[in-house]
């Protein structure tokens, strides 16, 4: 009969019943209660970004004034992307989900820096309010690229905004700092970077990009404030400056940024396309490869958004070609994605709908991506509505749809409490239907001429207009009773079991809401995205079943225990007194550790103990002599030699894993 | 039954709950590292990709040297000159002394030798004091002398007193536009060397005695009346009058008009209304900055010759207010030829958009600035930790971190100094 493997008495309290009170919250080191808090900003700030698109949309219901003047809508355009992008998609999946699930992934307690963490947070609070005080200000009409010249002629808050823009940008610098290093220094032994799973994978690309293209944004904006109240001239024409010169500073950093909000969205696909189908990701490393060759692509490519700038022609030529690589890493990922679904037992719950909507929407935002980087069709498509409809297909049909995703698979399991699982399929189904009416007829009208950002425009145009305005609506009104489902949920919704989707990473293996400190027992490193010993128990419970001889593996494992125990008592790598030492320490430890790789090993094979004993006897023999070897060179001579042996033991061993497979 | 409960080996993460104290060494460790090693290492990593963040934030802005650099050498030939190499100098060895210091804290941290560990925090901190109180001198001489950025690039209009604008140049700006003819021996432009005034005459009402209706400025508007000596009393070549001019050595000079080139400062006076027109240029019709206004009236506006050219005028009339120069007509010697002969070749007049250069420079040196403020920031909290006793061979992280930050402001510095200070 199969055993459940145990999943511990939940003894500890959850992180959110830890402690109470305001001043809990808001001095909280607690990565999971500040991954909260960012979630709760960027929901609030996703309302105030939808509202301003619905007002816009409003306005272009029918040509001439409908509600507002052109000022005024200038104001909402702006805002509305300043806010989108810098308040709702960069931080959404990296700062909020990424800082709430990244490193309970990883089986850590925290991330590395939990006060730089809270300070990152306080810097996006402040930036956000910033960027909300230019409403009262004056506002800001520049449009969130904050073009020079008009930048520094408007009369709107740009000053302000450009502050925020700076503070925002180092908040996610430093969440960036953190995760790289968090990554780097907190996955437990046996996690080498590819048993990461692909979410990691993809935070940690995004941190690359964070923290090398972001400090440009920070210089340029900064001197952009500096210009407005110092007049130094260096973006300012009459005094010598370039402005163009701002637009390559601006998309060094914002090229970068695109792919900062949809990185961590496809490895958030990645998870979901895996668990939902119940099958191991196809193509495993070439995902996690193509992660991180996206973020280095991404500094190489900014001169797309300039080619009708002024940009030298063997720029644009350079730029265009560039460009279309960035096509085959984002390729990969789509076909491995679609081979992880071939065949897949596919599970079509709230969080795997938006997954599914992701990849058709990306697809078509992608391709439409290369559309653009034809130099010749750029000039054509440059500056209308088709922009508009591609990049909204790459940040809010992709990235946003990704986080809504990605909200709805951990909701359970951050929050304890189940989102309505039917309500979130109608949204779901009403974001993607929502959106596609809404941006669809932007491609069209684009291709006719359409420009962006116009306040008025030609009557040829009305159809599409208000078949856009009228699927901005449906996709407001699923967004916003998401929003307000989830806000309910969070107290009210039916309690959530540990696992409730079968996932296989370490985040399902810690309580529901996880501890303080995210596991109260460590977790177990199984094998990543394989399902076969997940099993659903009842609805909605999955629980890992181990095979039948376990109870021989056990006490295959038991003999090992004793086996390293004398290892290590007779190893003769010990002449000095530390690591006489040590070796004490390990005889007397209760329960000398096998490395978790020897136990799946022998857990999923059931190979003989001989093997197992030998293994373990060879480890154990260069853990005792390696920590000494610091110290004393004979013995690292002797590690050396056990370790090679210990590898080559460990690759037997894995052979004869793979052997009953095939 | 149970299935087998697999041990943690290794890094554990569990461990890491446990209250640190005892057993790791020092009670700076936090809970979440396993040991003093992983907190270390943790931080050294984060340091290094901090500073790498720190290249990339200060790289637009030598992309941005290097672009107008490429287009515009003439900015920065020229305009280098204005900056002192003898402080850049010095700042640069003052700064590569205190990144020794710096590193050798580090060193006494890690042997525990507190007494060493304070004093080399307390001397980078003096060195960086002192790097920034050189600093203060070069960029208060520059707002002093109007050698600024962008638009505010004026460095005739205000230099302080007698002051010179560069080294060894008496006229500078005017001596090097000066139009001599090498045969004749003579000087066909002239230069005035005013004694100049620290006062923005675009300030209102600095001259005020009088009311102010209309004020003539441009070329268009023909100079009609001179005002009277008393009023702008040391506007040269303002009257030939002897009883006016006796009046203006009299009276003490309140205000005094400042020099660009071979400039004056005519007064026009219409009535009963005054303005100030200010010409410069060689050929003295390119009107300099806005016309404004003073609030003055000209109770007596007494007739003054047309001519208002000083150079037209007996010579010696420019030189009675500033220092010795060289009028039209002059008789050059060869030393003055010699002279002007250099001048020309180092300076020449200001290219367009000079004060690109020093938006670049202050830009640059600024932000670096900053960073040294912050620097001082670090290591004053740090030095106060060491009087505290709170590192051990352990736990020297936070010195280990702040010296390599110290060091790449450092090397930001060695970069500046040849880039801004010692270029050709």
């Amino acid at each position: 009969m199969p055993t459940r493997e145990p999943a511990g008495p939940v003894t500890e309290p959850s992180y959110l019943d830890v402690s109470h009170g305001l001043k809990s919250w808001m001095l909280t080191l607690d990565h999971k209660r500040i991954g909260l808090m960012y979630l709760f900003g960027i929901l609030i700030a996703l309302i105030v970004g939808g509202s301003f698109a619905l007002l816009l949309r409003t306005e272009l219901w029918d040509t001439g004034k409908t509600i507002v003047g052109q000022d005024t809508y200038n104001q909402f355009f702006t805002l509305h992307g300043a806010v989108m992008v810098f308040l709702v998609i960069i931080p959404g999946i990296p700062a909020a989900l990424g800082n709430i699930m990244m490193p309970i992934q990883l089986g850590a307690p925290d991330v590395a820096f939990p006060r730089l963490n809270l300070a990152s947070f306080y810097l996006w609070v402040t930036g956000a309010i910033m960027l909300v005080l230019t409403i009262p200000f004056g506002g800001l009409d520049t449009g969130w690229t904050l073009y020079t010249p008009y930048s520094l002629a408007s009369q709107s808050a740009v000053l302000i905004a450009t502050l925020g823009v700076f503070v925002l940008g180092f908040s996610s610098i430093f969440t960036g700092l953190n995760f790289l290093v968090t990554i780097h220094k907190f996955r437990p032994q046996g996690m080498g970077w590819f048993q990461m799973p692909l979410n990691v994978w993809a935070i940690y690309a995004t941190a690359i990009m964070q923290v090398l293209a972001t400090p440009v944004l920070g210089i340029t904006v900064l001197l952009l404030s500096v210009e407005r109240f110092g007049h130094i001239g260096i973006f300012d024409p009459t005094l010598g400056g370039d402005p163009v010169l701002f637009q390559h500073f601006f998309w060094f950093y914002s090229h970068p940024a695109v792919y900062i909000m949809i990185i961590p969205a496809m490895g958030v696909i990645s998870e979901l396309i895996s668990t939902f189908s119940r099958k191991p990701l196809f193509g495993y490393r070439f995902v996690a490869y193509s992660s991180v060759s996206l973020a280095l692509l991404s500094f190489l490519v900014w001169g797309h958004h300039m080619f009708v700038s002024g940009q030298s022609r063997l720029a644009n030529m350079v730029f265009s070609a560039l460009t279309f690589t960035v096509g085959i890493p984002s390729a990969i990922k789509v076909f491995n994605w679609v081979a992880t679904l071939y065949k897949g037992d596919i599970r079509l719950k709230t969080p795997m709908l938006y997954a599914l909507s992701f990849l058709l929407l990306f697809t078509i935002g992608g391709l439409t991506g290369l559309f653009l980087g034809i130099l010749s069709v750029d000039v054509h498509l440059h500056d209308t509505y088709f922009v508009v409809a591609h990049f909204h297909y790459v940040m809010m049909g992709s990235t946003l749809v990704a986080f809504l995703g990605a909200l709805h698979y951990w909701w359970p399991k951050f929050t304890g409490r189940w989102y309505p699982e039917s309500l979130g399929k109608v949204c779901s189904t009403g974001v993607f239907f929502g959106f596609n009416l809404t941006f669809l007829p932007q491609f069209v009208m684009g291709a006719r001429g359409m420009p962006r950002r116009y306040w008025d425009y030609d009557p040829q145009f009305r159809i599409f207009h208000q078949l856009s305005t009228i699927g901005a609506y449906v996709l407001g009104l699923s967004l916003f009773t998401t929003v307000v489902y989830l806000f309910w949920s969070f107290k009210n919704g039916k309690k959530a079991p540990r696992n409730p989707w079968g996932g296989s990473s370490l985040e399902w293996q810690a309580p529901t809401p996880p501890p303080l400190y995210n596991f109260e027992t460590p977790p177990v490193l199984h094998e990543l995205y394989n399902y076969d010993d997940i099993v659903e128990v009842e609805e909605d419970v999955w629980e890992r079943q181990l095979p039948e001889h376990v109870h021989e593996v056990a006490a295959a494992v038991a003999t090992v225990k004793a086996a390293r125990v004398e290892a290590a008592a007779s190893t003769d790598v010990a002449p000095t007194e530390k690591n006489e030492a040590l070796v004490r320490g390990i005889a007397t430890e209760e329960s000398a550790p096998v490395t978790r790789d020897e136990v799946r090993a022998a857990v999923m094979s059931g190979v003989q103990t001989e093997d197992i004993k030998a293994a373990a006897k060879l480890a154990a023999m260069t853990e005792t002599a390696e920590p000494a070897a610091h110290r004393n060179d004979e013995a690292a001579a002797k590690a050396e030699a056990a370790t090679e042996e210990a590898v080559h033991v460990a690759q037997q061993l894995k052979k004869k894993d793979e052997e009953p497979k095939s | 039954m149970s299935a087998p409960h697999d041990p943690h080996d290794g890094h554990d993460a569990h461990d890491a709950h446990d209250a640190h104290g005892g057993h790791h060494g020092s009670r700076f460790i936090q809970h979440h590292y396993d040991d003093a090693q992983h907190q270390f290492d943790s931080g050294k990593l984060g340091i290094w990709i901090f500073l790498a963040q720190e290249v990339l934030f200060f790289s637009a802005l030598f992309v941005a040297y290097v672009l107008y650099r490429v287009h515009h050498p003439e900015i920065y030939s020229y305009a280098h000159k204005y900056l002192q190499v003898k402080f850049g100098a010095i700042n640069t060895g003052v700064l590569i002394f205190s990144s020794l210091t710096a590193a050798w804290a580090v060193r006494c941290a890690q042997l525990s030798q507190k007494t060493g560990l304070m004093a080399c925090l307390a001397i980078t901190i003096l060195c960086a004091c002192g790097f920034l109180g050189i600093k203060y001198k070069e960029y208060s001489h520059k707002i002093h002398e109007h050698i600024l950025f962008g638009r505010y690039f004026d460095p005739c209009v205000s230099s302080g007193g007698e002051e010179l604008l560069t080294k060894g140049n008496e006229c500078e700006a005017s001596k090097s536009n000066i139009v001599y003819d090498k045969a004749a021996g003579k000087a066909t432009s002239g230069c005035l060397a005013i004694k100049k005034i620290d006062q923005d005459p675009k300030a209102e009402g600095v001259q005020a005695t009088c009311e102010v209706k209309e004020v003539h400025g441009g070329t268009a508007s023909p100079i009609a009346h001179m005002c009277p000596a008393h009023v702008f009393s040391d506007s040269p070549g303002m009257t030939d009058e002897p009883e006016a001019k006796a009046k203006a050595e009299k009276t003490e000079p309140k205000e005094e008009f400042p020099c660009w080139e071979p400039a004056y400062q005519p007064a026009v006076c219409k009535d009963t209304e005054v303005g100030i027109l200010v010409l410069y240029g060689p050929d003295d019709h390119q009107e300099r900055g806005e016309d404004y206004k003073i609030d003055a009236t000209c109770k007596d506006a007494p007739a003054v010759p047309a001519a208002a050219d000083p150079y037209t005028n007996q010579a010696g009339q420019a030189m009675q207010v500033g220092k010795p120069a060289i009028h039209r007509g002059h008789e050059l010697t060869a030393h003055e030829i010699r002279e002007l002969d250099e001048e020309h070749e180092i300076a020449g007049p200001p290219p367009a958009h000079t004060g690109m250069f020093f938006t670049i420079y202050f830009a640059m040196t600024g932000l670096h600035g900053i960073h040294v403020l912050v620097g001082i920031g670090v290591f004053t909290w740090l030095l106060y930790r060491s009087w505290r006793g709170d590192f051990t061979p352990d736990y020297f992280g936070p010195i280990d971190f702040a010296a390599l930050y110290w060091h790449i402001v450092d090397l930001i510095w060695i970069f500046l100094f040849p880039l801004l200070y010692l270029i050709h």
